[in-house]
């Protein structure tokens, strides 16, 4: 059975106790206030700009993982997460460090077959190579139709695992924090620290046409020359 | 909003797909110049800490592109706290829209670039469906892109 890290040791918990305060536009804006006086608030604004064109990507396929223990790694996905192991690979070589050896796991979630590759590296004495946080701020997974972060916030709870923000709603609405999507987000630490959002019910660009029609967000109030061009 | 109400009672609750990404840059016009011009990702929003709370916190600012359905799928991060490197994540994949970006018309936008490709998926392990192409290569920030057409 492998050894399960609910909680990883460095999380700061001073952000961890403030954030929950950012549900409060009051704290909000004390927060914001230096910027609202020298201006910087309104030229730097926090937006939605529209989308009225197809891109070329479809959809994410699969995202790799460093980690620095794999049976601890996979345990925490199948148990947090919900996913699936699909299989083991065989140990193959780095494709871009020669002499790193690369032993992965393929995971899978509901409804995407081996989305996320868990990927333990060692060196060639054999030694694992240690895993940072500053490739990603994080990844997020959406949930089952029909389920939320507010049942997974408890369903983490009952096992122990830290919830280090939300679930939140990411927009101005009251509860939400002030910020974009619209999605209800739970982020959790990972076994390695990575940090791993949670979410539901994210904004599309029908709910942005909802309320906007087909005024680019340059075409909205509260654009100013100083923001970029959507 | 009333969380009682929203909480499913259907079982244990799991994730159903990888959704988005947001992934730490060092130049952001640089990095979005490259996704915008080379994907055709549409610029969905920006969050910026002098205009969010929580961006101010983290330090992040942050500039979202959709892939044409949901809000964002990707997310450019810089951070000045933060030294980008390559130990958290060996690569993400993406999967084209045949339809508007057909894998010959990418290839051909990263001959002009520069961009050298490599052909097949990053990992050995890696299984693709039957009839599905991969290539792999960096973005400006060294990042390796897999993408599946």
């Amino acid at each position: 059975m492998a050894r399960i890290h609910p909680n990883p040791p460095h999380l700061s918990k001073f952000k961890t106790r403030i954030s929950p305060l950012l549900r409060l536009p009051l704290v909000r804006e004390l927060i914001l206030l230096p910027a609202t006086l020298t201006g910087k608030r309104r030229s730097n604004k926090t937006f939605d700009y529209g989308v009225f064109q197809p891109s070329g990507v479809r959809q994410l396929g699969q995202h790799s993982l460093y980690v620095e223990n794999l049976d601890r790694a996979i345990a925490w996905y199948e148990r947090a997460a919900g996913l699936v192991l699909a299989r083991r690979a065989a140990p193959e070589p780095h494709p871009f460090a020669p002499g790193t050896v690369l032993h992965c796991a393929y995971l899978s979630a509901s409804d995407q077959p081996e989305c996320l590759v868990l990927i333990e590296r060692r060196n060639a004495r054999n030694q694992v190579v240690e895993t940072s946080d500053r490739g990603f701020f994080h990844i997020a997974f959406e949930l089952a139709a029909g389920q939320t972060t507010f049942a997974l916030a408890q369903q983490l709870r009952a096992q122990g695992y830290f919830v280090s923000y939300g679930p939140v709603k990411h927009n101005n609405a009251p509860g939400g924090d002030g910020e974009t999507g619209g999605n209800v987000a739970l982020y959790v630490y990972d076994a390695d620290g990575h940090n791993i959002e949670f979410f539901y019910d994210m904004d599309t660009i029908e709910n942005y046409r909802q309320r906007y029609g087909t005024r680019k967000g340059t075409e909205r109030s509260g654009w100013t020359s100083a923001t970029p061009q959507a | 909003m009333a969380a009682s109400s929203l909480i499913s009672t259907a079982g244990p609750v799991r994730a159903a797909r990888l959704q988005h990404t947001v992934f730490y840059v060092r130049d952001m016009d640089e990095s979005r110049e490259f996704y915008e011009s080379v994907f055709d990702l549409q610029f969905s929003a920006k969050n910026h800490p002098d205009s969010s709370a929580a961006m101010r916190l983290s330090a992040n600012t942050m500039n979202f592109f959709s892939f044409g359905h949901y809000h964002h799928d990707i997310c450019l991060v810089t951070n000045p706290n933060v030294q980008l490197d390559h130990d958290e994540f060996l690569y993400f994949s993406m999967q084209l829209n045949p339809d508007t970006l057909p894998l010959a018309e990418l290839r051909t936008r990263l001959q002009r670039r520069g961009v050298a490709v490599r052909e097949g998926s990053v990992l050995k392990s890696r299984t693709l469906m039957p009839g599905q192409a991969a290539i792999h290569f960096p973005d400006p920030n060294g990042h390796w892109l897999e993408v599946l057409g």
